[in-house]
């Protein structure tokens, strides 16, 4: 049993980190279909990690220590993520390492040394890059944590795997307001902290107002690579929270192959429509001022704690 | 059956309560209009699910009222008031909007704390919603006092009426349908009453900034 349970985990971050690419890939493809563009193909970011692999890494000569070592601290704390989140099937023998704020300070240990290595070659824009995104983490990252505190309370544990649990064994609880305000603040911060549209443009490294591309101008090859992979997989782990944590039906409480292919399979789907929604967001709406993002991201504070409010009062 | 009507009515209030802080965030005028027209479907919606589990036919009157009148025909004065007005944008509040988003999060936990008597008296399955109701009420007062436009006023006291009329039908299964007239008739002309100050105070200061009332102290 155990020995099958660490093999799951082992395939369920070995997926994650298969689908990552392909994730971002389709969110350009749909957003490019929806634009009237022919669009890359979906496999497209797949060919662009391979390419930088390849190439040579040119740092600056201003560069640190702290500079080469980030991406992997970046990439790992990432895929140790994948380890704790419910992606195929609860429970997982992990749970019990890391629960919700494990998975937030993992998240946040990512953002800190992305932002060190912004800082430390000296440009200008990397600077710029690290200030701003230290401003919006400071916003969203509390707000990670209380939007899903609001689950954690009606399920009575902050493990994520047993909320899944709980809302699958009393489904009334997924249309609770509780459980809504904090999907919708979620939502939000999951733009913010993947730097998509209403926050950051993906599209682009040649804004001024850039966020994360700013940061990781000075990147390239391997090191490059690992972080755009990352930056893939931390975009399919919030989609996974969300469509896992709020809709948690598909997800595999059993150890069977049947079950294990249900749930595959929907969580490509939930994958599918989340990345639609984005696609659709982002052809909708034009960029944030940069001084309107706090505004934004206090909307989606005070959702999460009308949520935790609803969820503790009603319980 | 009960459990599923109090879910229906927190959910609705629970929309209710988000249209008016949508309200906080947006700057438009228009878009302060449209939130009040989608919060008054959404209430109307709140009224007819009361009715349907209450089993009150009179509500439904009370739903259609609400809806002709606060879904339709006030927003639709008050986009041709924005019109006239060449739709002046609320631009700077005496309250910044992060800080009133986060005032306005307190407002709505203090809507808990003060109802929380009310919730543990009553039987109702409609309960759950009440401090939500409270917490909007409390919200549109602040709307009121921090907002420089006339108009924009005006919409804050329009959603503090809804506010009343969603604690009303959550806390009472709604007045009788006589007094409920009588109140849609006070908004009615409590509404014309305030269109002509603004155009009042339009025709004098060219403007519906409230802070150039100000001047007339000198």
């Amino acid at each position: 049993m155990t020995m099958v349970g660490y093999a799951l985990e082992l395939a369920q971050a070995a997926l994650a980190l298969l689908l990552a690419p392909g994730l971002v890939g389709l969110v350009r493809w749909l957003k490019a279909r929806l634009q009237n563009r022919r669009g890359a193909p979906v496999w497209q970011p797949y060919w662009e990690l391979a390419k930088l692999f390849q190439k040579e890494v040119v740092v600056s000569s201003n560069a640190s220590w702290l500079f080469r070592v980030a991406p992997f601290v970046v990439f790992a704390s990432t895929v140790a993520v994948t380890f704790l989140v419910p992606i195929l099937a609860v429970p997982l023998p992990f749970d019990g390492v890391g629960d919700l704020l494990v998975v937030v300070y993992l998240l946040l240990l990512g953002t800190f040394f992305l932002s060190l290595a912004g800082l430390d070659p000296g440009s200008p824009f990397g600077g710029m890059g690290a200030s701003r995104e230290m401003t919006v983490a400071a916003l969203a990252e509390p707000t990670v944590a209380l939007a899903i505190f609001a689950l954690a309370l009606s399920a009575g544990s902050t493990n994520l795997g047993q909320i899944v649990a709980r809302t699958m064994a009393d489904p009334a609880a997924a249309v609770s307001p509780g459980h809504l305000l904090a999907f919708g603040a979620l939502f939000i911060v999951t733009l913010a902290e993947t730097g998509r549209l209403p926050i950051d443009n993906p599209a682009t490294h040649l804004e001024l107002t850039m966020i994360h591309e700013a940061m990781i101008l000075e990147y390239s090859g391997r090191y490059l690579a690992l972080i755009e992979w990352a930056a893939a997989l931390k975009l399919l782990i919030f989609f996974s929270l969300l469509g896992n944590l709020f809709v948690p039906w598909g997800v595999s409480v059993v150890l069977t192959p049947a079950a294990l292919a249900v749930a595959v399979v929907s969580l490509l789907a939930k994958l599918v429509v989340l990345a639609g929604v984005v696609a659709v967001l982002e052809t909708r709406i034009a960029k944030l001022r940069l001084f309107r993002v706090p505004e934004l991201l206090s909307v989606s504070f005070v959702l999460a704690l009308l949520a935790v409010t609803s969820s503790f009062l009603l319980r | 059956m009960d459990s599923v009507f109090s879910q229906l009515c927190v959910l609705g209030s629970s929309l209710v309560l988000l249209f008016g802080l949508i309200l906080l965030w947006r700057r438009g005028v228009s878009a302060y209009i449209s939130a009040f027209a989608w919060q008054s479907i959404v209430l109307s919606g709140v009224t007819v699910v009361v009715a349907y589990f209450g089993n009150d036919h009179e509500l439904y009157w009370v739903a259609a009222c609400l809806l002709l009148l606060k879904g339709l025909v006030i927003p639709r004065l008050l986009r041709r008031m924005a019109r006239r007005f060449a739709a002046e944008r609320e631009l700077e509040p005496y309250v910044n909007t992060a800080t009133s988003l986060v005032v306005s999060g307190l407002l709505v936990l203090f809507g808990y704390a003060i109802t929380r008597p009310l919730v543990a008296l009553s039987q109702l399955p409609t309960r759950a919603g009440m401090p939500l109701a409270m917490g909007l009420i409390l919200v549109s007062l602040f709307v009121v006092i921090s907002r420089k436009k006339a108009l924009t006023q005006v919409v804050g006291f329009l959603m503090l009426e809804n506010g009343l009329a969603l604690l009303a039908v959550l806390g009472t299964y709604g007045i009788p349908l006589i007094v409920e007239l009588g109140v849609f008739l006070d908004v009615l002309m409590g509404f014309l009453v305030m269109q002509i100050f603004i155009y009042q105070i339009h025709e004098t200061f060219e403007s519906i900034d409230v802070e150039q009332l100000n001047r007339l102290r000198h």
